[in-house]
């Protein structure tokens, strides 16, 4: 016998409203609502971190820090419509912040970016591909406009806003990266 | 592949390299959590709640002094909450605060079968659930091949929509447990949502099963709810077990699957397509899938220096798809696909080209941004772009029969 509940808290993350609304329980202290907002969306904020600190180690303190900032700003955040953007905003403030404290502009990482991953076995070879090509074969802004764009969901305009770029540099660079991936991909 | 289909790969990429810090965070939480802003925004709530049960205590004297004829009508005849039920037959209850029938809508042609003459205006909704699902087994419609239902609440109280849903569920439960028949009972809240209104209008189906959709949807995101709206709730409970682990389910059994030949010859029918022994094979993965509305088995395994990926017809073993790609090939190389020569193509090059402009007035060659020729199970395609007029259309054609295989278009700016 199989028996599924699926309350309202379990619907799909699919639209703005419905992140805005999971972001309205966590301001309200509900570690519910965070657990659900943290599996929903952690891996945008994970890839978004690491496509601008290239240091997996870096990325995991931010992926930390950018939910604690959420759970003690949720309360703040007016930004409806826009979650994910919002949400995107703080982790690249919280990435800025570790770059300047490292004194130094983007570096080589110590470790490889692959030195993180929980359970590498359940990556397949396709996976490793597309990782391997977004960490080494992109360059710093392909590599952001991407982890924005396919991980996270955000469109180009939002993206743009977020970088500081014009939108026509995020559309090309975005179609070259995208490109380039495909040729490694064949 | 479509960038679509390729945004979707790489984000379960990063999906399966994100660490989890999910403990760190929540002990952190409990830490630093109780900041001023929270202090801050409880205060608010308060004040808002104040405000609130103000308006709510004028709001009740303002209803007593209607008359308690007028709220007794109002309890008794308003719709308080709406339960689906679906199977293959589609059947709406309309209940009062009392739980007693208003009305009972089938909205499909199997659910007026199951409905029939039957009138339950003023029934006791237990009752009424109990006449219905009666009617499913004698029907046929539920049975051992496809024993799953799915029951949606859409109440005007949450609080109520909940605890209706725990004790219908319970009840078709264990009126699906009886004589042997081991059922399976699919309950939600169902969201309000235009989105889910539209889609449920657009194909006919209810809301609770659209919110059913979306839902596995989530977990396998390069299917489109087109894909999936033809399916039975069985079909679609079993695309929802095999992915259960990433959803927020409560899971106390199986979909019944014994309508399908299973895994282990579903890999088996792989391989010999493959030619490549078990003993070769140094990683699969197998698992239900549906391929244009039909369940299939997709099975994915490396052997020597190749990946394959096959679809199983999950019914008659039949291969349905058959991609063989040698591993970490170097960029710009294509490879056939495997099991001999690739179909040869009839269609030229410009023949494909003017089939794709066909669909987007206005359009000329000049707008075609790529186009090449690709192999796709085996059979030779055409794959490209068109960018006309701010929106980006992406294609995939038979070079064999013309007939287009792919067609997405979205803004260029999203």
């Amino acid at each position: 016998m199989l028996l599924f509940t699926l309350t309202t808290d379990a619907k799909a993350i699919v639209s703005g409203e419905e992140l805005d609304s999971l972001l309205y329980a966590v301001a309200t202290e509900n570690r519910d609502a965070l657990e659900r907002l943290y599996r929903r969306t952690r891996a945008s904020v994970y890839s978004f971190a690491l496509s601008v600190l290239k240091d997996p180690h870096d990325a995991e303190d931010v992926l930390q820090e950018a939910y604690l900032a959420i759970w003690r700003g949720a309360a703040g955040y007016a930004s409806r419509g826009k979650p994910m953007a919002w949400m995107m905003t703080i982790t690249r403030n919280l990435c800025l912040q570790r770059l300047r404290e490292r004194e130094k502009t983007v570096v080589l990482p110590q470790e490889g970016w692959e030195s993180r991953i929980p359970d590498p076995d359940t990556l397949s070879p396709e996976d490793k591909t597309i990782l391997r090509t977004c960490m080494e074969q992109f360059s710093d802004e392909e590599r952001q406009i991407v982890a924005l764009h396919a991980v996270a969901g955000l469109r180009h305009r939002q993206i743009a806003a977020l970088l500081e770029l014009p939108l026509s540099t995020v559309l090309s660079k975005y179609a070259r990266a995208i490109k380039k991936l495909k040729q490694y991909l064949q | 592949m479509t960038d679509r289909k390729l945004n979707d790969k790489i984000r379960r990429a990063f999906e399966k390299a994100t660490p989890d810090v999910l403990d760190a965070v929540l002990s952190e939480c409990n830490k630093k959590g109780q900041g001023i802003t929270m202090t801050t925004t409880r205060t608010k709530e308060k004040d808002r709640w104040i405000g609130k049960l103000a308006g709510l205590a004028a709001c009740l004297c303002l209803f007593v002094g209607a008359g308690f004829g007028a709220a007794a009508y109002r309890v008794n005849h308003t719709v308080d909450a709406t339960v689906s039920l679906d199977v293959n037959p589609s059947i709406e209850i309309q209940v009062n605060q009392k739980e007693r029938v208003l009305d009972v809508i089938p909205l499909n042609e199997d659910g007026k079968v199951i409905v029939g003459t039957m009138d339950f205006s003023g029934s006791d909704l237990n009752v009424t659930v109990n006449a219905l699902i009666g009617s499913m087994l004698q029907n046929g419609y539920l049975n051992d091949r496809a024993n799953s239902i799915l029951i949606s609440v859409d109440g005007s109280s949450q609080t109520r929509g909940a605890a209706l849903q725990g004790r219908l569920t319970a009840e078709v439960n264990k009126l699906l447990q009886t004589d042997g028949f081991n059922g399976a009972v699919l309950s939600q809240t169902v969201v309000q949502s235009e989105e889910l209104e539209t889609l449920a209008a657009e194909y006919g189906i209810t809301r609770g099963r659209a919110q059913l959709i979306q839902e596995i949807l989530r977990e396998r995101p390069l299917h489109t709810f087109e894909d999936l709206a033809p399916l039975s709730i069985n079909e679609l409970n079993l695309l929802l077990s095999d992915t259960a682990g990433a959803a927020q389910l409560e899971i106390v059994g199986t979909a019944s699957d014994k309508g399908y030949i299973g895994e282990e010859k579903a890999l088996t029918a792989a391989l010999e397509r493959a030619g490549v022994s078990a003993d070769a094979v140094a990683y699969y993965e197998i698992g239900l899938d549906t391929e244009r509305g039909v369940m299939v088995y997709d099975v994915e395994f490396t052997a020597g220096d190749y990946e394959y990926d096959c679809d199983v017809n999950a019914t008659s073993g039949e291969i349905v798809k058959f991609e063989k790609e040698r591993a970490d090939r170097p960029a710009g190389v294509t490879s056939p696909s495997a099991g001999g020569a690739p179909t040869g193509g009839s269609v030229s090059e410009t023949d494909a080209k003017a089939l794709a402009l066909a669909r987007v007035s206005g359009a000329t060659g000049a707008d075609i941004v790529e186009f090449k020729q690709d192999y796709d199970d085996g059979r030779l395609i055409y794959e490209g772009k068109i960018i006309y007029n701010d929106r980006e259309y992406e294609f995939e054609i038979d070079a064999a029969t013309g007939a287009v295989l792919d067609w997405e278009s979205e803004s260029v700016y999203d």
